[in-house]
């Protein structure tokens, strides 16, 4: 077998690898709603200072949950993988999750004590990031995932400004940084998929 | 020294090899998805299918969905082993080039 044989086998075994990875690495094309949710939660809090505090944040999560709601339905429907399928479940699970415990904290009135609250919903955007992170083999997903349970733990300290703060960065960095970076990865995987299989 | 193995000419082809590697992690997969990660023109991804689909490697179901015409494909169980043979064979050669 000539050099020219090898190089196209070589190129065979590439294409294979390149396009198994576009069938998982799917939460590239997901990067919108962590951008999405993070305008939602600076929205949010921008809304509770101004005093709207009680239905600043259930009324910016629903009007949410709708809007992503309406842009998933004008969406192409994506190949069903198991890997998809384990991501889009930790998610899920996330939103529900939060979607039960936030607006039974708000009416117990235990939602004022913001150290816990931050801690709470950062150490579960923690453990959905670090979960998906692990499943994907992603240390982009898993260094956010860390980020989250840091501010999670810083949160329980300081004065409740601070932990606001904390909260804020950490929504810069993990929602809205993260969600371009993945939008501008999908990007390019997809013009190099184009490049990549053409007959 | 060991005869070297034939690669299958059905799965050689880059688009239909491309196509059932992207089969091969989906439980199911539209034309529009496919030809979005491969990049191909309908046509000539709508030959490649037919091909693989007359070998037995692709199965597809047609659908109407809210009133728009559907095309599913999904990899069948003679797709997926050919694709297993296929890259046995394919390490193999690698390795006999490799090796010398």
């Amino acid at each position: 077998m000539d050099a020219m044989e090898t190089q196209e086998l070589k190129e065979r075994l590439a294409l294979i690898e390149q396009m198994m990875m576009a069938g998982r690495r799917s939460t590239e094309n997901w990067g919108w709603t962590f951008v999405l949710w993070g305008v939602a939660y600076y929205v949010a809090i921008g809304w509770s200072a101004l005093g709207a505090a009680s239905y600043a944040w259930p009324v910016t999560m629903v009007a949410t949950c709708v809007l992503m709601g309406v842009f998933l339905a004008r969406r192409d429907r994506k190949p069903n993988t198991t890997m998809n399928r384990a991501i889009i479940g930790v998610w899920i699970a996330l939103g529900v999750t939060m979607m039960a415990l936030m607006p039974a904290l708000a009416i117990s009135g235990r939602f004022a004590d913001a150290h816990g609250s931050i801690a709470v919903v950062c150490a579960l955007l923690g453990m959905a990031n670090g979960a998906s992170g692990i499943v994907l083999r992603w240390r982009l997903q898993i260094a956010s995932a860390c980020v989250w349970w840091v501010s999670s733990i810083v949160a329980c300290f300081g004065s409740q400004m601070q932990a606001l703060v904390v909260f804020m960065v950490a929504i810069f960095f993990c929602q809205i940084g993260f969600g371009i970076a993945c939008m501008m990865a999908g990007a390019r995987e997809a013009r190099g998929m184009k490049d990549g299989a053409h007959a | 020294m060991p005869e070297l193995p034939e690669l299958n000419p059905v799965v050689h082809g880059k688009l239909r090899l491309a196509v059932l590697s992207l089969l091969a992690t989906a439980d199911e997969a539209e034309f529009t998805w496919l030809r979005a990660q491969t990049g191909s023109t309908d046509g000539n991804l709508g030959a490649q299918l037919m091909k693989l689909e007359e070998a037995g490697y692709v199965a597809v179901e047609k659908k109407f969905v809210q009133r728009k015409p559907q095309t599913l494909y999904r990899m069948t169980e003679a797709g997926r082993q050919a694709l297993t043979e296929y890259v046995q064979a394919l390490k193999q050669l690698l390795g006999s080039a490799i090796g010398g």
